[in-house]
C-alpha cells in the first residue's frame, strides 16, 4: 500500500462538471426534501444492496442442511433478517466530514506545501530532527521515525470525497476508470492495473446494474467559510432505477462494492478462482463479485488483506476512495460485523434496525431473536443463580516489602459505602 | 469551576483516580474534562440526544436507576462500534463515530464517557508482574515495583477487588490448567506474582455472596430478585460487563458490583465537594480538548491551560490552570499532544503496546462438562464474571478464561483473524489446534450452535515498547478537532513467539480439560489493552511529568513504561495515576 499526495490532483482533473452534480441530481428536490432524505432508512441501490447480500450469503447462509442435523431453527441465513442492511448502514455512518475541514490546497503537507510551509529541503527543524537516533533500551532494531510526517496541516482536499464513475458516458467500466483516473485512453490502464491483458481485464469487469455512481458535496460548490457537517449528494443510476440520497456521512458502503467488482475481475484474470464464477440470478444487482462463489467470494475479499492487491490496485483504486488504506480496515469490518449484527439482538429491532440509534427499539425480545435461538442463548438478564466458591481459602497474600507509603493518605476511605458493605449480606467474602 | 487549579483532561479509567486523590490529600480544585457524554447522571438524562447540563459537582446527581435505563444489556445496542453507546464518538448518537485511521486488518476497541473503556471492561485487576518493572529496561529506575506496591494496595482497596467466584466455566478451566486436576501448572495464592501458574482473578467487583438480605441461599437453585430494592447486595453474576454493567438494578450508582471508574471514583470525586476539609472536583462531559496552551518560562516551557470545543454546540473556550494532566489514554494524549505543537523528541506517541492478544477457543461435550461439573450440563459463557480465572507466565504473558454473549463470542472466535479463512487456512500437524483463522458459513452455524458449552482462552502476550507501533497525526483525514490520528500496530518477530508459546498453553489447557475440538483465532492486532505510548522514562519523567514541558503531566495508561509484562493493565494506569497524583500534589501545591 503506498499513499498518495497526487490522488487529489488526479481526480480533480477529471471531475468534468461533477460540482454541478448537486444541482442537478437535486432538481425536484426542494430543502425540506432533502432534509426528508436525510432522516430516511437504507434505500441502497441494487448494485450496492446485492453485493453486501452476496457476502451476508456467504457467511451466513441459509442452511437446510442443518434443520435435519439440528433444528429446523439453524435454518435461516443473514438473508433472513436483512443483515445487508446493518453492513450498509454501519459503512454509511462511519466518517463524518466537515466542512470546515475541508480546503483545495496548492500542496499537500506530504509534498511540502500548506499553511506550515516547505518542509523538504532547508526545513528549519530539519537538523533538529534528522540526528535523533532514539533506540530502545531492549536492544532490538528501532528505525528511526522522522517526525517531521507529524506535521500535517489538517485540511483535506474535497476531491477526495468528490467521484463520478460513469460507464455510459464512458463508454464502458474500463473508459470509466480510465476517466476517473486521468487517462486519455483505456489502453492506458495497463500500467495502472498491471494486468497483461487489459482487454480480458475489461471483459471480465462488470458493475452489475450499476452504471454511474457520482458522490459530490450537496452545496458544492463549498464556500469558504461553510462549516458544520458535510452533507452528501448520491446518486447511482442503474438502468432506470435511479438512487439518489443526500447523506451526511461519506457513502462508503456504496463505493466499496465497486471496488469489489474491480478486486473480482483481478482475482479472476489472475486464476485465483477455485470455482468457475457464474451469473447469480439471486443477486442479479451485484456485479463481477457477486458471480463468485461463496468461498471465492471470501478468497477474493481476503486479497486486499493478504494478497498484494491494495500494492498492485492502488492506481486504479486511489480515484475512487479517500484513503485506499483503509480497505484492509474495511475487510475485517466486512467480516466482524456479521458478529454485531447477525450473532446480537439487532435483527430483533424490527423496522427500527437501520433507524437513528435513538429511534432503535426491540421488537422482539431480545432471547428469542433469530440468531438466539440457534445459539441457545436466553438474552439478557439482572442475575443469575450459580454454584460458585471461591479458589484461594482465605484470600490472595499480599507480602512484598516496600520502603514507602503512599503520599498523604487517609487510611480511612472516604466513602462509607465500602466500608458499609461489610455488613451486607452478599458483600462479604467467604 | 471557573478558576481550577488542576484540569485534567479525559475521565476515563485514570482520570477520575488523579482528580480524586489530588483533591482529597492534597487540597487541590480540580476540573475533570471528557469528550463523551456522562451516563447515569441526572445532568444528563438524554445523553445522546440531548446536550443537558455543563457540568456536575454533586453527588447526588448520579442516578442508579437512569444508569439502568441507559446501559440496556443488550450487545449491538452496546458494543456496535457504530452505533452503540459505548462507541468512539460524540454523545450525540446521530453523528458518526470519531474516524481514526487504521490502515491495517485490525480493530481498536475503546470507549468514550465518564468512565471511558473501564466501562466494558472485565474488571480484571491483576498487578504488572515485579520482573516488568525490576527486570526490563523499559521501566526508568527511579520507580521500582515496590514503590508500586503500596498503590496497588490502594486502588484495590477502592475497587473492592479480590478473587473472583468460579463458577462451571471456570472449573473447566481448572481441570485443564491444574496439576490437582488434569494440567499441569500450581495454584498462585498471592497478588504479586513471580511464578508460573494459575488463579483466580483478582477483579474489581464485589463478591456475590451466599445468601440475600433476606436470609435466601444464592445458589443455583435460588429463584428471587437480583434487584438492589429487594435486597441483594453485591455480584449479581452476569457476563455483561462489555454492554456497561449496571448490577445490581436498582443499587446506587456507588453501589453498582464492578468499579468501573465511573463507579469505583467518580463519587468519590464528587464526595470532595461536601467535604470542606478538602479540594474540589467538577466533571465536564461532552467537552473536547483540542490544545494544551503554553507559556515560556524559565527553562522548559510551561502550561497554561487548554482550548475546549463543546461537542454539541461548538462553543470553544479557554480554561486557564496553574497544572494540566493528560488522561486521554493512548491515542487521544499524544494526538492532543502533537496537534497542540508541543514538543516531540521522537517518542511522543510511539512506543505502543498492545499485549499482543490471540483467543483459542475450545468447544466442549455435555457429558465432559457434566462430568467435571456434576450438576451442569453446560458451561452457559454469559453466566459468571467475563472472566474469573487465569494463568501467568512472567516474562511471556497470560491468558485469561473468557465468557461472553454470543454476539461477542462469534466475533472474537470466529470472525477475527489474520489467518485467512479457515476452509483454505492448512493446520501445523504438530500444533494443538484443529482449525485456525475465519470461521464461516455452515461451519460458523454449527460452532454457534455450541456457543453454551465453548469458551475461549484470551492470550495476553507481553509485547515490548517498540518506535515503530503507535499514533501519529493523519496527513489525510482532518476532523473538528484537528488531524484525527492514525494509529499503527505490528508484533515484533520475540512478541510473535512469546505469543505463539502461550497459543499452545492455552490450547494444551483445553485438552487437558477435555475439548472436542481447539481453534485458534489467530487474531490480528486489537488495540484494547494500550499501553506505554507516552513512556515514563522517554516522554514523561518518572514522576509523570513531561520532560519538555512543565506543569504537563501525563496520567493514564499511556504513561505506563511497557506493557506491564501481559496482564491487564487497569490496575497498574489507576495506581499509577495515583502515584503521579502525589507527585504532582508535592511538587506544585
Amino acid at each position: 500500500m503506498t499513499e498518495h499526495s497526487d490522488t487529489s490532483m488526479t481526480r480533480r482533473g477529471v471531475m468534468k462538471g461533477v460540482g454541478g452534480l448537486a444541482a442537478v441530481s437535486m432538481s425536484g428536490a426542494g430543502v425540506a426534501e432533502a432534509q426528508e432524505i436525510l432522516g430516511q432508512d437504507v434505500p441502497a441501490d441494487p448494485h450496492t444492496r446485492d453485493t453486501y447480500r452476496a457476502i451476508v450469503d456467504a457467511i451466513v447462509p441459509r442452511t437446510p442442511e442443518l434443520g435435519e442435523e439440528l433444528g429446523e431453527e439453524h435454518v435461516p441465513g443473514g438473508l433472513d433478517v436483512e443483515l445487508e442492511k446493518f453492513l450498509i448502514w454501519d459503512f454509511n455512518h462511519f466518517q463524518e466530514v466537515r466542512l470546515e475541514t475541508l480546503q483545495t490546497p496548492i500542496e499537500t503537507a506530504r509534498v511540502g506545501g500548506g499553511p506550515l510551509g516547505g518542509l523538504g529541503d532547508g526545513n528549519p527543524l530539519e537538523d533538529t530532527l534528522g540526528g535523533l537516533t532514539p533506540g530502545d533500551e531492549g536492544g532490538e532494531d528501532v528505525p528511526v521515525v522522522d517526525p517531521v510526517l507529524e506535521l500535517v496541516d489538517g485540511l483535506m482536499a474535497p476531491e477526495l470525497f468528490q467521484l463520478d464513475l460513469d460507464t455510459i458516458s464512458s463508454g464502458s467500466e474500463l473508459g470509466a476508470l480510465a476517466d476517473l483516473a486521468g487517462l486519455d485512453a483505456v489502453g492506458e490502464l495497463t500500467d495502472l492495473l498491471a494486468v497483461e491483458d487489459v482487454d480480458e481485464f475489461g471483459e471480465l469487469l462488470d458493475f452489475g446494474a450499476a452504471d454511474r455512481l457520482a458522490i459530490d458535496f450537496a452545496d458544492a460548490p463549498i464556500p469558504e467559510d461553510a462549516e458544520g457537517i458535510a452533507e452528501f449528494d448520491l446518486l447511482v443510476e442503474a438502468g432506470n432505477e435511479v438512487t439518489q440520497r443526500v447523506i451526511q456521512n461519506y457513502p462508503y458502503a456504496n463505493v466499496f462494492p465497486f471496488v469489489f467488482d474491480i478486486v473480482a475481475a483481478e482475482f479472476l484474470l489472475r486464476g485465483e478462482n477455485e470455482d468457475t464464477p457464474s451469473p447469480n440470478p439471486e443477486f442479479a444487482g451485484g456485479g463481477t463479485f457477486v458471480r463468485l462463489s461463496r468461498e471465492d467470494r471470501l478468497r477474493c475479499l481476503w486479497k486486499i488483506v493478504d494478497g498484494g492487491v491494495i500494492d498492485r490496485l492502488d492506481g486504479i483504486l486511489s480515484p475512487m476512495l479517500p484513503a485506499v488504506g483503509i480497505l484492509k480496515f474495511v475487510v475485517m469490518a466486512v467480516n466482524g460485523l456479521h458478529g454485531f449484527g447477525y450473532y446480537t439482538e439487532w435483527s430483533g429491532l424490527g423496522d427500527t434496525k437501520t433507524a437513528t440509534p435513538s429511534e432503535r427499539e426491540m421488537q422482539v425480545d431480545p432471547g428469542a431473536v433469530q440468531s438466539r435461538t440457534q445459539t441457545d442463548y436466553p438474552g439478557p438478564a439482572d442475575g443469575y443463580a450459580a454454584d460458585w466458591r471461591h479458589a484461594v481459602d482465605g484470600g490472595f497474600d499480599d507480602d512484598w516489602e516496600t520502603g514507602e507509603t503512599p503520599g498523604p493518605v487517609d487510611g480511612e476511605l472516604p466513602d462509607e459505602a465500602a466500608d458499609d458493605a461489610e455488613g451486607v449480606p452478599g458483600g462479604e467474602a467467604e | 469551576m471557573k478558576d481550577p487549579d488542576v484540569v485534567v483532561v479525559g475521565a476515563g479509567a485514570d482520570g477520575p483516580v488523579a482528580a480524586w486523590k489530588l483533591a482529597r490529600d492534597h487540597g487541590v480544585d480540580v476540573l475533570l474534562l471528557e469528550a463523551g457524554p456522562f451516563f447515569g447522571n441526572e445532568e444528563w438524562p438524554e445523553p445522546h440526544v440531548d446536550s443537558g447540563g455543563t457540568v456536575s459537582t454533586d453527588p447526588d446527581d448520579l442516578d442508579g436507576k437512569l444508569l439502568d435505563e441507559q446501559f440496556t444489556h443488550r450487545e449491538a445496542e452496546a458494543n456496535d462500534p457504530t452505533y452503540g453507546y459505548l462507541r468512539v464518538g460524540p454523545s450525540n448518537s446521530a453523528r458518526a463515530p470519531w474516524f481514526r485511521n487504521l490502515h491495517q486488518n485490525a480493530f481498536i476497541w475503546q470507549v468514550s464517557c465518564v468512565g471511558g473503556t473501564s466501562i466494558h471492561y472485565f474488571s480484571n485487576h491483576p498487578r504488572g508482574y515485579p520482573t516488568a518493572f525490576n527486570d526490563q529496561p523499559h521501566w526508568p529506575d527511579e520507580v521500582s515495583y515496590a514503590d508500586m506496591v503500596p498503590y496497588y494496595r490502594l486502588n484495590e482497596e477502592l475497587t473492592s477487588t479480590q478473587q473472583a467466584p468460579m463458577t462451571a466455566r471456570e472449573e473447566v478451566f481448572i481441570e485443564g490448567a491444574s496439576e490437582e486436576m488434569s494440567g499441569e501448572y500450581p495454584l498462585l495464592d498471592g497478588l504479586n506474582v513471580t511464578e508460573t501458574g494459575w488463579r483466580p482473578q483478582p477483579n474489581a467487583v464485589e463478591v456475590p455472596g451466599k445468601e440475600t438480605a433476606t436470609g435466601e441461599p444464592l445458589d443455583s437453585d435460588y429463584e428471587g430478585s437480583f434487584s438492589y430494592d429487594d435486597g441483594f447486595r453485591g455480584d449479581t453474576l452476569v457476563g455483561d460487563h462489555f454492554q456497561g454493567s449496571s448490577t445490581p438494578v436498582d443499587a446506587p450508582v456507588r453501589e453498582k458490583a464492578r468499579k468501573s471508574s465511573n463507579i469505583g471514583y467518580v463519587p468519590r470525586a464528587l464526595d470532595t465537594n461536601d467535604n470542606p476539609d478538602v479540594g474540589n472536583v467538577a466533571i465536564r462531559p461532552n467537552t473536547y480538548v483540542t490544545d494544551v496552551h503554553t507559556a515560556e518560562g524559565a527553562g522548559n516551557l510551561e502550561a497554561t491551560g487548554v482550548e475546549i470545543r463543546d461537542t454539541w454546540s461548538g462553543a470553544t473556550q479557554t480554561v486557564e490552570a496553574d497544572t494540566v494532566v493528560l488522561a486521554g489514554g493512548c491515542i487521544e494524549t499524544p494526538r492532543l499532544w502533537l496537534n497542540s505543537g508541543l514538543p516531540d523528541d521522537g517518542w511522543v506517541g510511539k512506543g505502543l503496546t498492545t499485549h499482543w492478544f490471540d483467543w483459542v477457543v475450545g468447544v466442549y461435550d455435555d457429558e465432559t462438562v457434566a462430568d467435571i461439573n456434576p450438576e451442569r450440563e453446560h458451561m452457559d459463557p454469559y453466566v459468571g464474571q467475563n472472566s474469573a480465572v487465569r494463568f501467568d507466565k512472567p516474562g511471556v504473558g497470560g491468558l485469561e478464561d473468557i465468557g461472553m454473549s454470543p454476539g461477542l463470542v462469534s466475533f472474537a472466535d470466529y470472525l477475527f483473524t489474520e489467518a485467512g479463512y479457515s476452509f483454505d487456512t492448512p493446520v501445523d500437524p504438530d500444533e494443538p489446534w484443529d482449525t485456525r483463522g475465519y470461521v464461516v458459513g455452515k461451519e460458523l452455524k454449527q460452532r454457534m450452535a455450541d456457543y453454551r458449552n465453548t469458551k475461549a482462552i484470551l492470550v495476553l502476550t507481553d509485547d515490548r515498547p517498540r518506535q515503530e507501533n503507535g499514533v501519529s497525526l493523519d496527513d489525510t483525514f482532518s476532523d473538528e478537532h484537528g488531524p484525527v490520528p492514525k494509529v499503527r500496530w505490528e508484533p515484533h518477530p520475540d512478541d510473535d513467539e512469546r505469543r505463539d508459546e502461550l497459543a499452545r498453553i492455552a490450547a494444551n489447557i483445553h485438552r487437558n480439560a477435555g475439548a472436542s475440538h481447539v481453534h485458534r483465532s489467530e487474531w490480528p492486532p486489537l488495540l484494547l489493552h494500550m499501553q506505554s505510548s507516552m513512556r515514563i522514562g522517554k516522554v514523561l519523567d518518572f514522576a509523570g511529568e513531561a520532560k519538555n514541558v512543565d506543569r504537563l503531566f501525563v496520567a493514564d495508561h499511556s504513561a505506563l513504561a511497557n506493557g506491564v509484562g501481559g496482564p491487564n493493565p487497569t490496575n497498574s494506569g489507576q495506581a499509577n495515576a495515583l502515584r503521579i497524583a502525589d507527585h504532582i500534589g508535592d511538587r506544585y501545591f
